[in-house]
């Protein structure tokens, strides 16, 4: 008999590295994977409707005016809702559609992840919280959407947009010069998040 | 300003910071205030501008306390308040808001660093020219589980202090304030809260407002205190590694340590933080992500929980040290000593102690102790018990003198563990002298008295109790050496604790080592089942002899590697003179030839412990050549190259480990299955005293050897395999990491 002690690290998505792959299907039913969009640059975002700071991005156009950039470069925007049932911003296939089009979402996925399996994968920890996934595949960027932590609209004039500042790295074919940063906002709703 | 004298006492020594100056300046004006002891008591209600003249017209004409501040919001979720602590400003000076939040019952705000989720207040000043806000001061954070992630912040009202630096040449005669604050609350759900604050302060001679210094005075008794350690942020690639350089006196009685990284990149802050006190210092160890944002910011604070119960929260200003490699080693790789609560320890102890029993070094002796209780039916019951207890007593007695001696030399800076004393050539040969006389006295020679000689003759029970006691002596000496499972970790944690602390666990282990025997004494049902007294003892007692010498043999073999072969025969020649004089006290009774008696036992017991030939050996690594000697940059360049690197940790004088690498490590097999995987070997010798290898049981909270530890592929992060190791547990571990 022994007693050993050790830390498990937690593994997660490493800015650089190869993006952890899934597949999953849409609220649409499409099915879909990050191997199979190799090619295409890829977005993840984390969301959850009623977080304030979502509520914000979205409300105040920022969000919407990131997916347009972003898909009209050629990248796949999907958005992913990891709150489990019962848990804040935790939505049917058809609330998830209905909340695409009332918001002008120019997301091209939208996907629910109620057991948290894809978050987990990422290391989503917060909503919104960002990635990109490179057209080769690698990780380049993840972390906030922006610079300044506020759930306040008058926070943008003065933010960098720290999605649109790495994609324009990754279109000017140079490295992202911050390709992690902290992310901030709402705890992602899973369901071992109790309360 | 005569006040400087008690801050400098408090900060003597070291760097101040910014921060740190406002803190004094806050001291000083606490104590300045004080002085003014016909303060008049007013608090400025500031929503509406005021002008100086008026406020000192005011203040001298209101006999009343008038409670107030820079103003109080209730929103959806919480409440705030800005105080000010001072009814007056001055140019040159400094004066300090605190903004108040108090979230919902159930609800949280957060630290400057909020850990994986939520978001830390944000203030946006409007301020006139030569006014500037500083960085808010934050009190010390509280850890808030959030599921799998972790949040910093406050479930209780917490007050975060703001500076206002006024320069020497603002002329305003008021201060005006525009403040709008962003603070976020969250229960599980996060409401943004959102407030702004228009004041003034009058500008004339700095005055405190006595309203308010019960306020500010518990504002800053929640703040950590200044850093007053210097300090170390080693990052690797997947943990990181503090240290801080304090003494364990400063720190004594410590049960607990947290540190909360004020930067990012530092800790994963939901993984659970590993501490331990060295003689270097304390340290904490985090799981940082690989590969995610470089720390840059090595300040943070740093929690201590005292056995008292008490709580201590230090700012800490560490100095970050990348580390590119994956090394690993002493003082390099991240330990993964666990803090053991007191009582497990105790635990431990007990059962270890046990356990002791059936580990191959104490064998011979307990045999011996096994064959005067099989003699003993001869005896009383309380015969039997006192002979328990006296053995109780011998184990005990020993293990406080080798854990006294212990620490004395540690205290001296040696690094030292459990089992130290083998590590002496001296002891080593006088324990070979020992042995052999025990066992020429059990083969019929002469007689000492073991307990076990005179076994049926009605042996006197007082001498009976001095065998029993001297079993004990012994069973101690030879078991030191030895750990057992679960000993392991108790040892480890008792030689980072105070010195009661340490006694209290060997005195545990001691008795668990003895309980065996003293239970037996107490079983009557045993004693009947003891067979009759007879000539089979003499043949018995005799036999008992062999183990002893073999056990003398394994003792010289030490003695050999440490000390070298013209000291093994020195030895030799010592230990043939001891004998030959102890023959001659035997044989002759005349007062000349006991004089030569004494002469040549007492010059055989000097000439092994001097040792005039000593000549200590390198730790050269013998018989398989693939192994290497372990250093901390051996492993570390092994770890770098990728490759998959077994370390294992032994002593000639470790029985359990000379009995593990025979059965499990070097059979066929397992080095069939090591050079199948590629796993390179490093082998830690401490069959004599060696600094690195200390450092690295202790790293692991091992106090002795054997430790066997399994790096996968490159990982700095060890697994630990048992004390006790099978071929199928060496196979196992592999398995699992391949």
């Amino acid at each position: 008999m022994s007693v050993a002690f050790s830390l498990a690290s937690q593994s997660a998505a490493v800015s650089g590295e190869q993006a952890p792959d899934f597949t999953v299907t849409t609220i649409t039913g499409e099915q879909i994977s990050l191997s199979a969009l190799r090619g295409r640059a890829v977005v993840l975002e984390w969301t959850n409707h009623q977080c304030p700071y979502v509520r914000m991005h979205y409300g105040s156009g920022n969000m919407q005016k990131t997916q347009r950039t972003l898909t009209e470069g050629g990248a796949v925007w999907i958005s992913i809702i990891s709150s489990a049932p019962g848990k804040q911003g935790y939505v049917s296939p058809a609330e998830a559609q209905q909340l695409a089009t009332v918001r002008g979402s120019y997301a091209d996925y939208v996907v629910l992840d109620p057991e948290g399996i894809i978050g987990k994968l990422y290391a989503a920890k917060t909503t919104p919280h960002m990635f990109i996934v490179a057209e080769n595949g690698a990780l380049n960027y993840q972390g906030a959407i922006d610079d300044i932590p506020s759930a306040s609209r008058r926070s943008l004039k003065d933010a960098t947009n720290l999605v649109l500042a790495a994609w324009s790295d990754m279109k000017a074919g140079k490295p992202v010069r911050r390709p992690i940063t902290k992310a901030y906002g709402c705890t992602v709703k899973y369901s071992d998040v109790s309360g | 300003m005569p006040f400087n004298i008690y801050v400098i006492c408090k900060v003597a020594g070291f760097h101040i910071g910014q921060r740190q100056d406002w803190q004094m300046q806050l001291i000083n004006i606490n104590a300045f205030s004080w002085g003014y002891g016909v303060a008049i008591a007013r608090k400025w209600f500031t929503q509406v501008a005021m002008k100086a003249f008026a406020v000192v017209s005011f203040m001298l004409a209101a006999p009343f306390v008038v409670a107030a501040d820079l103003g109080k919001v209730d929103v959806s979720h919480s409440s705030a308040t800005l105080h000010s602590e001072y009814m007056t400003a001055e140019v040159g000076e400094t004066v300090w808001l605190g903004l108040e939040l108090t979230p919902r019952a159930g609800w949280h705000s957060y630290w400057k660093n909020y850990g994986d989720s939520g978001a830390a207040p944000l203030f946006y000043w409007t301020l006139p020219d030569g006014v500037v806000a500083g960085e808010a001061l934050y009190p010390t954070p509280h850890r808030m589980p959030i599921g799998p992630l972790m949040n910093y912040g406050y479930e209780e009202p917490s007050i975060l202090l703001v500076p206002l630096v006024i320069a020497n040449t603002y002329k305003g005669s008021s201060i005006p304030i525009a403040l709008d604050v962003e603070w976020l609350v969250c229960e599980i759900e996060c409401v943004p809260q959102d407030d702004t604050w228009n004041a003034e302060i009058p500008v004339s001679q700095l005055q405190i407002d006595p309203t308010a210094s019960s306020i500010f005075r518990t504002a800053r008794t929640a703040l950590p205190e200044m850093a007053i350690w210097s300090a170390d942020l080693n990052i690797y690639p997947a943990q990181s590694r503090l240290k801080i350089h304090v003494s364990e006196s400063e720190i004594a009685g410590v049960t607990a340590a947290y540190f909360y990284p004020e930067g990012e990149g530092v800790a994963e802050y939901a993984a659970e933080q590993q501490w331990s006190i060295t003689s270097e210092g304390l340290f904490v160890d985090m799981l940082r992500l690989e590969g995610g944002i470089e720390a840059e910011n090595g300040n943070g604070v740093l929690v201590l929980t005292f056995d008292d119960g008490t709580e201590r929260a230090i700012e800490v200003e560490a100095v970050i040290v990348q580390e590119v490699a994956a090394a690993a080693g002493s003082g390099a790789a991240p330990s993964v000593q666990a803090a053991l609560p007191l009582w497990q320890a105790i635990v431990f102890a007990l059962l270890g102690g046990m356990v002791l029993n059936l580990m191959p070094c104490v064998f011979p002796v307990l045999s011996l102790k096994a064959f005067s209780f099989i003699a003993a039916n001869s005896k009383t019951a309380s015969g039997r018990k006192q002979e328990g207890w006296a053995y109780t007593a011998g184990i005990w007695l020993s293990f406080m003198i080798i854990v006294a001696t212990l620490l004395v030399i540690k205290s001296g800076g040696a690094a030292i563990g459990w089992g130290f004393q083998l590590q002496e050539p001296a002891f080593v040969g006088s324990l070979v002298l020992l042995m052999l006389l025990v066992a020429l006295s059990l083969s019929g020679m002469f007689n000492i008295t073991v307990g076990v000689e005179g076994a049926g003759q009605g042996l006197a029970s007082k001498d009976g109790n001095k065998g029993a006691f001297f079993q004990g002596v012994l069973a101690a000496l030879v078991a030191t050496p030895c750990t057992a499972p679960l000993m392991a970790p108790a040892i480890g944690y008792a030689l980072t604790q105070p010195a009661p602390v340490v006694f209290l666990i060997f005195s545990v282990l001691a008795f668990g080592l003895a309980l065996p025997f003293l239970a037996l004494s107490y079983s009557p049902a045993l004693a009947k089942m003891m067979p009759r007294p007879g000539p089979w003892m003499e043949k018995l007692k005799e036999a008992l002899a062999f183990p002893m010498y073999l056990t003398a043999a394994w003792l010289l073999y030490v003695f050999n590697l440490q000390a070298g072969a013209t000291a093994t025969l020195a030895i030799l020649v010592a230990l043939i003179a001891a004998v030959f004089g102890v023959w001659i006290w035997q044989s002759f009774s005349g007062r000349v030839s006991r004089g030569i008696a004494v002469v040549f036992m007492v010059g055989a017991v000097a000439g092994i412990i001097y040792q005039p030939f000593s000549a200590p050996l390198g730790t050269a690594v013998q018989g398989n050549t693939d192994i290497q000697p372990y250093s901390e940059a051996k492993l570390a360049e092994l770890l770098a190259e990728d490759e998959t690197v077994f370390a294992y940790f032994t002593a000639e004088w470790c029985i359990t480990c000379k009995v593990n690498e025979q059965v499990a490590l070097f059979t066929d097999d397992t080095q069939a299955l090591f050079a199948e995987n590629n796993i390179r070997m490093l082998k830690g010798d401490w069959t004599n005293r060696n600094e690195e290898i200390a450092n690295l049981l202790a790293d692991y909270g091992r106090a002795g050897v054997p430790l066997y530890l399994l790096f996968p592929k490159g990982q700095s992060e060890a697994i630990i395999l048992p004390e006790i190791l099978t071929p199928g547990i060496i196979a196992g571990a592999i398995k699992d990491i391949s």
